[in-house]
């Protein structure tokens, strides 16, 4: 029930912006300025729908900063567990696709090594502080 | 969850908003602890026997099995 600066109707579009600037830099060192602009305009447009969007539907409240109360921290948990779940399945998928067609599995068996280490890491972690 | 979060906040003549705002929590979340879609946190469910003057237990049923 505490509020924090994530509550803010304004975190997510400032922070989609920020993540727009920074890809913008990205490509742009990399020599693609054009896909950087484009880059930055996708992530202006996701600003624009969470500032405008908050304030009329729960989803986007949520997903955008204000709104956010226990009940969503308990969705959000469960969103990023199913969430990571079908991209550690879709890494062992293609690690096992790469493999069979005669390939190292880079670098999707080093990807999965991480999750594995992580999942225990947190899981080691969250259980010496509860 | 069994509750009584609705007969009290209609015997309180409050909106789900207006209970919502004085807990700290969205319209939204009272509407699903009303429809029993939602269990709160014990803390939430504290404040709520609290702002309503009754014991936890006198607003939330658990049912056990023996």
């Amino acid at each position: 029930m505490s509020k924090s600066i994530t509550s803010s109707r304004w975190w997510m579009p400032l922070f989609s912006l920020a993540l727009g600037l920074i890809m913008f830099g990205a490509f742009a060192i990399g020599g693609s300025v054009g896909d950087g602009v484009f880059a930055f305009g996708v992530m202006a447009v996701l600003a624009g729908v969470f500032a405008i969007g908050a304030t009329r539907s729960e989803t986007l409240g949520w997903l955008g900063g204000p709104g956010r109360d226990e009940r969503w921290a308990m969705i959000d948990l469960r969103a990023s567990a199913a969430a990571g779940l079908v991209l550690i399945l879709a890494v062992i998928g293609a690690w096992l696709y790469e493999i069979a067609n005669g390939r190292d599995g880079s670098p999707y068996g080093q990807l999965g090594a991480v999750a594995g280490v992580a999942y225990v890491i947190a899981v080691a972690v969250l259980r010496w502080r509860s | 969850m069994r509750n009584e979060i609705r007969s009290l906040r209609a015997a309180h003549e409050l909106s789900q908003q207006q209970l919502g705002e004085a807990m700290g929590v969205s319209r939204q979340t009272i509407n699903s602890i009303e429809k029993e879609r939602y269990t709160p946190s014990l803390p939430l469910a504290i404040a709520l026997a609290r702002y309503f003057e009754r014991t936890v237990e006198e607003i939330f049923h658990v049912e056990v099995d023996h």
